[in-house]
């Protein structure tokens, strides 16, 4: 059923230009109205017709372009005018004020080394001339005094020619042991700094950090005595002695670390109490801060889009002459610019370069696109706030978690985030990393909102329906035929991906007894889910027969665009996710082409994904009970398939 | 300028217009009558291109419905007023102007000209301050600023007191004096009487009756006769004090009934029966009736039939299975 056919005009298949003002808005979306005439029945006109309409769409492109820019433009000043408008004048003053405190305290606090409760609080009795002066007035939490100073009364710790005398109490005791590690922090400095650094630190370690189960690690408790000296990694942001790993190990971790100076410039030396594991802290923090601002923008970017649906607010723009993707462009639109804005600003202000904006502008999409998407699934505010909060909460571990593990494992690299951490970790990026990296997120974010669109109409966006059924509606106003159905599969894909890659980042660090097998549930779970939940859609929506014959081909349709799509993970094995044995070839190799079974598997995963999205169809045509059983049925010979590919290729 | 064939919409199982056909001339308020459910303003939201028919075809000022080149000549006012209460009425008009890609001065002067027609005040005030209808004359003006030549209105009266509601008839029939086409939709006959040039009726998504209100009261209706007389008769019933002001429709002696005290009409009588009948045979039989009982026949007044009693007749009876077979102009 092509439900636009019966609006068509016949006078204007004849002559695209008819009735039509050139250059008015009205060309804008013509060519929608135009394009569905497939069915009928004298089949080479419309053909030569197709044609004719396609030369004068391309001619007419510039103008069209034009005009919904045009159209944009408006309604993004118009949002960006009520937004302004919205806030009354005093609660702007007060923002504003607020802000300005905000900001004078942090550079204040940030002139001043810190904000630093303790500072000050132990008063060491101290020469002036005394070599214990310099660590001193290094600490903040110390401060020197005249060693005449009565003990317990005006110092706390006193140093004398001897040694130390600490006051009978228990603060004497914490100043002095303030003291010692002042004094310890000062000489790794003053070690750090001489030349010959063998004599400055006797013992030196060197650092690989490999897969646990790695063969090739000697046994536990031998020295490290593959060669040579190096320097141990340390520092907070530190994770540079990991250097060789990236080289020599079987695991090719990237050497993110740089083996200098790291993002604080931490030194590569320091003494082995100071060796950390390699995690980036304080790239993260800063990372965070990216993240921050974008939880509030996605609940002001919520609201707007709610309140179109609130008492048939938007009703009116939908019978404007504009379509509703430009509404919707125009209504993100000063949301994005907002979070870039900000972002540039924060980039600017921790030492971030353009490539931290540019790995976060897809992540800034993504928070829209989800919240585009449950603002038009909610049926009131407070329905919202659970889903900002959802999306809040998912979105920022799936950005975060991963991140953590920057300088380990390139499974980090699934996040955005792990790109903002080597940025300011002054790390070069890869074109194909940020591809990697920031290429699913941009698609899943495209795809949230086209689902979003799909259902910014009359008789969508103003009925109350709960959230999962306005999700159905969302995915069922995708389909239009069979072949939609392949179509709306292989956009699953980018979910899929980043699924199954957060699955993968949150089990890789369980033993492999239990992360494989959950990780092979998981992922015949979680594809299955992808291929076939639109065809429950459309039959809840009795967009389909009941047929059997016709749940088969609704299933080898959608096997076959899951499989064409799923093609585009090998970028997976540019970057070397699969290396992360054997999580990441169960991943993303076990429906995929492998290098040597690439002949044998090529088919073997194209009629896996027919066969269980057919089982999957079949129940889904008889309601909702028999979908889930035949999705279970589905994911457990998907499982069984992947785990015997698995023990195939070892 | 409005062409509607064989239109159906259903929702899943549920026919809300099932194969509606009309047209519409251009300058003609057409009204689309219809209680609650019966599917006018889902008609009305495929004529704006709001709601994609599942069947049929439908085509307003004279191009495919929801079209962009249409919606650019269309003016739509849905029943409710949804305005963005955080603007002024200023800022409203010229931003819908701005979306219909009116310029800048010729939208000020079309925002003036609707404003001052219809007295509209406090246009620097917050929409979401103003009454409901100052909302509502705002929603009318914003239906305007495209200066379109067709308007949809559904239920443009709805909810409003009477002062403002005959504002909004008159100038609903203004508009058409001045060439735009109409579809008017109301569940309230007397405002679909009072504008209305043709109209349908439409019941459970079917259109039931169709044409002049004239005609639709000749073929659906039927005159009767209310026989007024001084002792009672068989059928009679003791006459009640009308109503004042009693809507017109009713004629005969005399102009429409005044309200007088209970049990005394104007006619000086203190008791009077009335009986009601469907012919001139019937009148007989009461006057013959009365002069043997010792009484006579006072008044006879004819009753038209109502937009309403027409309706009412309807859709008591099970709808037609040719919904174009009756009252087919």
């Amino acid at each position: 059923m092509t439900r636009r056919e019966g609006n068509e005009d016949p006078d204007s298949r004849s002559d695209p230009n008819a009735d039509r003002d050139p250059g008015s808005a009205a060309d804008a979306g013509s060519d929608t109205d135009h394009d569905h005439d497939g069915d009928r029945g004298d089949r080479s006109p419309v053909r030569s017709g197709r044609l004719a309409r396609a030369v004068a769409g391309l001619r007419r492109l510039p103008g069209v372009v034009r005009i919904r820019a045009g159209a944009v433009a408006r309604i993004t000043r118009w949002e960006v005018t009520r937004g302004v408008g919205s806030v009354d004048r005093r609660t702007a003053v007060l923002g504003v004020v607020a802000l300005l405190l905000a900001s004078s305290v942090a550079f204040v606090a940030a002139a001043s080394g810190g904000v630093a409760l303790d500072t000050g609080v132990y008063r060491v009795g101290v020469p002036q001339d005394s070599p214990y002066r310099e660590p001193i007035d290094e600490t903040p939490s110390l401060v020197a005094r005249p060693p005449s100073g009565e003990l317990g009364e005006e110092i706390d710790v006193r140093v004398t020619a001897d040694g130390f005398a600490a006051a009978d109490a228990r603060k004497g005791q914490a100043a002095l042991s303030a003291l010692r590690n002042a004094v310890r922090r000062h000489n790794d400095r003053v070690m750090g700094t001489e030349d010959n650094r063998t004599a400055a630190f006797p013992v030196l370690v060197r650092l690989r950090y490999a897969d646990r189960a790695d063969p090739t690690l000697p046994s536990r408790g031998t020295n490290g005595s593959d060669g040579g000296f190096a320097a141990a990694g340390g520092g907070a942001d530190g994770a540079g002695g990991a250097g060789g790993a990236g080289s020599d190990g079987p695991l090719p971790v990237p050497n993110v670390g740089g083996g200098g100076a790291g993002f604080f410039g931490q030194e590569a030396t320091g003494s082995p109490a100071n060796i950390r594991p390699p995690f980036p802290f304080a790239s993260l923090v800063l990372a965070f801060l990216f993240l921050v601002p974008m939880n509030f923008v996605i609940q002001a970017y919520g609201s707007t889009i709610l309140n179109e649906r609130v008492n048939r607010r938007g009703q009116l723009l939908l019978v404007a002459p504009i379509q509703p993707g430009d509404i919707v462009a125009g209504k993100t639109l000063p949301y994005l610019a907002a979070m870039i804005a900000v972002t540039a600003a924060i980039a600017l202000a921790v030492g971030g370069g353009v490539v931290a904006v540019a790995a976060v502008v897809p992540l800034s999409l993504l928070f829209l696109a989800s919240t585009f998407v449950g603002a038009m699934f909610a049926r009131s505010f407070k329905e919202l706030t659970f889903v900002t909060v959802a999306v809040s909460t998912f979105l920022t571990t799936y950005a975060f978690v991963p991140a953590v593990f920057t300088d380990v494992t390139p499974i980090a690299l699934i996040s955005p985030l792990t790109l903002v951490v080597r940025d300011l970790k002054d790390v070069p990026i890869e074109p194909l990393q940020y591809a990697f990296s920031t290429g699913p997120v941009y698609l899943c974010a495209g795809v949230l909102f086209l689902l979003g669109a799909g259902v910014y109409r009359e008789e969508d966006m103003f009925t109350q329906r709960p959230v999962p059924l306005k999700f159905l509606d969302a995915l069922d106003a995708r389909l239009s035929g069979r072949w939609s159905v392949a179509f709306v599969s292989a956009l699953s894909i980018p979910f899929v991906f980043v699924a199954e890659a957060l699955a993968l980042a949150t089990l890789f660090a369980l033993p492999i007894g239990v992360s494989l097998p959950a990780m092979l549930v998981l992922i015949a779970a979680i594809e299955e889910l992808a291929k076939s939940l639109h065809v429950y859609a459309g039959y809840a929506n009795a967009r389909f027969g009941t047929g059997i014959r016709t749940a088969l081909v609704l299933g080898s349709l959608s096997g076959l665009g899951f499989f064409v799509g799923e093609k585009a993970t090998a970028v997976a094995q540019l970057v070397g996710l699969q290396n992360v044995e054997p999580l990441g070839r169960a991943t993303f190799a076990t429906a995929g082409i492998g290098v040597v079974e690439a002949a044998g598997l090529l088919i073997a995963p194209l009629a896996l994904h027919a066969v269980t999205a057919g089982l999957s169809a079949l129940g889904a045509r008889k309601g909702s009970r028999w979908y889930l059983t035949g999705l279970v049925a589905a994911v457990a010979v998907h499982t069984a398939y992947n785990a015997a590919v698995v023990v195939a290729l070892g | 300028m409005i062409a509607v064939e064989d239109l159906r919409k259903t929702y899943g199982d549920f026919p809300a217009v099932v194969g509606s056909s009309f047209e519409v001339e251009r300058g003609e308020i057409f009204g689309v009558v219809g209680p609650n459910g019966a599917g006018k303003t889902t008609t009305l939201k495929m004529l704006a291109g709001l709601v994609e028919p599942t069947s049929g075809t439908a085509r307003v000022a004279d191009r495919p419905a929801g079209a962009p080149e249409t919606r650019q000549r269309l003016g739509f006012l849905p029943e409710e007023s949804p305005l963005y209460e955080d603007m002024t009425p200023l800022s409203y008009l010229r931003f819908f102007a701005d979306l219909y890609d009116v310029p800048r001065e010729t939208a000020d002067e079309r925002i003036g000209d609707a404003l001052d027609e219809l007295e509209l005040e406090h246009r620097e005030r917050r929409l979401g301050d103003v009454s409901k209808g100052m909302k509502r004359k705002v929603a009318i003006a914003r239906s305007l600023v495209n200066d379109p030549e067709v308007l949809i209105y559904d239920e443009p009266a709805s909810g409003l007191d009477p002062l403002t509601t005959n504002y909004v008839l008159e100038f609903t029939r203004e508009l058409s004096a001045s060439g735009k086409t109409i579809v008017f939709s109301a569940h309230n006959l007397y405002h679909v009487e009072s504008v209305c040039d043709r109209v349908v009726i439409m019941n459970r998504g079917q259109i039931i009756a169709r044409g002049t209100l004239a005609g639709i009261r000749e073929r659906h209706g039927e005159t009767t006769y209310r026989v007024y007389t001084t002792v009672p008769v068989e059928g009679a019933e003791r006459d009640e004090p009308a109503v004042v002001g009693a809507r017109g429709g009713e004629s005969g002696a005399g102009t429409d009934r005044v309200s007088t005290p209970k049990g005394r009409s104007n006619d000086g009588i203190d008791d009077r029966y009335v009986a009601e009948v469907d012919s001139m045979d019937g009148v007989e039989s009461i006057r013959e009736a009365a002069l043997t009982a010792g009484g006579r026949v006072v008044d006879i007044r004819t009753r038209e039939p109502s937009l309403e009693d027409v309706f009412l007749d309807l859709a008591g009876e099970p709808p037609a299975d040719d919904p174009r077979g009756e009252g087919t102009r």
